[in-house]
């Protein structure tokens, strides 16, 4: 009923942001950088070109990719900024992103009765992990990545996704989803269904503190009991499992020395600066130097936070872009998860409106996690900010998750019909 | 003079981003207000169908309003003016007029027929709509509201 006017001056001003943004870096270097500035006309004809193809062509929702466009701008950027060599791998990972992001919106628009296939959705998770404990590649302490033919992938990403159609597809008919046809009486049937979705989700969330992935184990759990609160039947299970977060904390801090370190750390990282709180306090100093409007784009020094331009790219964007550039970027998720919130209330097929559920809220609580242990606020997980940090597993696993979103959004997919038109 | 140039172009650069935050909270906040008005603003104005099964139990998309503000056709086609996917309802099932306060539908030769208070509608007889009755189309059933109820 908006006439595509109106998308044009938010369209404009992504461009906008994009030009002044690679001006200034091609200018601000000693001698002019012709690989920035064939970069940054490259994604702005990128970002505007998918833009009017999701609007022109009526693909579902034109909000979600308008907003996730200025997220992926700003970490396009940042990081063609701290390192033009990873800006270049970066753009090309959005690429692979957005062809993924495509095939996933038809394919997923295509085949219906996606609760078919829960068994995979249980057993190909777990089937990631022990492929990834065997042939697992050690990086940074954790193994959780797998290496074929040079490059390399984080199997755990795609777990995620799989989890969230898992619950989907359980909480399609709440407690109905094992032994539907036994004897056994509803009952028992009951508190079976309930013992194998906890049985799942603690399988999935051990496997994944075995591989050290502390940000994704915590991400799932959160998720897990969101959806068990909204879609559950009874609050019983959810309060039994909300329960289990303080053993399982307990215990964790125990039994592993990284998270006794992470807490440490997030209690006192002054006292041992120099090397376990070397990180965070770096952050710190790059979020503070950055003042209101920040240092400007290749003015400040955020090259000296470890770890920059993948979890800590929150950081480098307050120095540069100042708190108001930070701000902007959480407004910018808020309006992401919003918008996906808006988006599910209107979908009426059960599941499509779980797993869109799941992936907002997901987003939701990534973001949450990421800068919160950024800024101090929660002890340090190292999971991605979604579209903005590099990393080819986490931007393609974002874009996967937004095809998903994209396609609940098209309302023809929602069993057509029923509509008065003209 | 190169610090306030600076200053100038990095102020300018948030307020990019916050104009695009602005304008995209302000086209969400279109969106929702133009639904909010189709959906409550013709009530009570004109007649309407009013869904009696359960929305859920039927496999397709039905509303649970249809407001009948000029005459309609019903049928399974999209060129429809409502457009409802039962495997029941014929390509083109059934015509409401509205003339003024009257308000008439018509079987258009349909397979399954339409059916008012439990009655099936003759061949090419048109049956004027009281407040209250129950149209039945397919395994869709609706109770007609008259204009002011």
């Amino acid at each position: 009923m908006l006439g595509e006017t109106t998308f044009r001056r938010p369209l404009l001003l992504i461009a906008v942001f994009n030009i002044i943004g690679y001006s200034f870096l091609f200018l601000s270097g000693e001698a002019y950088n012709w690989h920035i500035a064939a970069l940054g006309t490259f994604v702005t004809l990128l970002i505007c070109t998918v833009c009017l193809f999701i609007i022109k062509r009526n693909a579902g929702d034109e909000y979600l990719f308008l907003i996730v466009s200025m997220l992926l701008s700003i970490g396009l950027l940042v990081i063609s900024r701290l390192n033009e060599g990873l800006g270049i791998k970066q753009f090309i990972w959005v690429l692979v992103g957005l062809t993924l992001f495509f095939s996933v919106y038809f394919v997923y628009i295509r085949v219906s009765k996606w609760e078919r296939f829960t068994y995979l959705y249980i057993f190909l998770p777990f089937a990631f992990y022990l492929i990834t404990l065997v042939l697992g590649k050690n990086i940074n302490g954790a193994v959780n990545w797998i290496s074929i033919g040079g490059f390399t992938f984080q199997p755990s990403e795609l777990s995620k996704i799989l989890f969230i159609f898992f619950l989907a597809s359980y909480f399609k008919q709440p407690d109905m989803l094992f032994l539907k046809d036994s004897r056994y009486s509803e009952k028992t049937k009951v508190v079976v269904n309930r013992v194998l979705l906890m049985l799942v989700t603690y399988l999935n969330i051990g496997f994944l503190v075995i591989q050290r992935e502390l940000g994704t184990a915590v991400l799932m759990f959160l998720v897990f009991l969101i959806v068990l609160y909204v879609y559950g039947r009874d609050m019983r299970t959810f309060f039994l499992n909300s329960a289990l977060i303080i053993p399982g904390l307990l215990a964790s801090y125990a039994l592993f020395y990284h998270i006794r370190v992470r807490v440490e750390v997030w209690i006192d990282p002054w006292s041992d600066i120099t090397d376990k709180g070397y990180q965070i306090t770096q952050s710190l100093f790059a979020i503070a130097s950055g003042g209101f409007f920040g240092t400007g784009i290749g003015m400040g020094r955020p090259d000296m936070v470890p770890a920059v331009t993948t979890d800590f790219i929150f950081a480098a964007i307050c120095e540069e872009l100042g708190v108001f550039g930070g701000v902007a970027v959480v407004l910018l998720f808020m309006l992401l998860i919003y918008r996906g919130i808006k988006i599910i209330l209107g979908v009426k097929n059960r599941f499509n409106k779980i797993l869109g559920f799941g992936i907002a809220v997901m987003f939701g609580l990534q973001t949450f996690i990421i800068i919160g242990g950024v800024i101090k606020l929660i002890p340090l997980t190292g999971i991605t900010l979604p579209f903005v940090s590099y990393g080819g597993s986490s931007l393609t696993t974002s874009f996967i998750a937004l095809g998903i979103m994209q396609a609940i959004s098209n309302t023809d997919m929602d069993e057509a019909g029923g509509e008065i038109y003209g | 003079m190169v610090e306030i140039l600076l200053l100038l172009i990095k102020v300018i650069f948030i307020i990019v981003i916050y104009l695009f935050i602005f304008g995209v909270i302000r086209l969400i906040y279109l969106d929702i207000k133009s639904m909010n008005i189709s959906k409550t603003n013709t009530m009570g104005f004109h007649p309407y169908f009013k869904l009696i099964n359960q929305r859920d139990m039927l496999g397709f998309k039905v509303e649970e309003n249809y407001t009948l503000d000029r005459s309609v056709t019903i049928g399974r086609q999209d060129k429809n003016d409502i457009v409802i996917k039962d495997p029941f309802i014929s390509e083109i099932h059934a015509h409401v007029s509205v003339e003024g306060d009257m308000v008439y539908i018509k079987d258009l030769k349909s397979k399954n027929g339409v059916f008012v208070n439990g009655s099936r509608v003759d061949g090419d007889q048109r049956v004027l709509l009281q407040d209250g009755d129950i149209i039945k189309i397919g395994q869709v059933k609706f109770l007609f509201v008259a204009a002011g109820k």
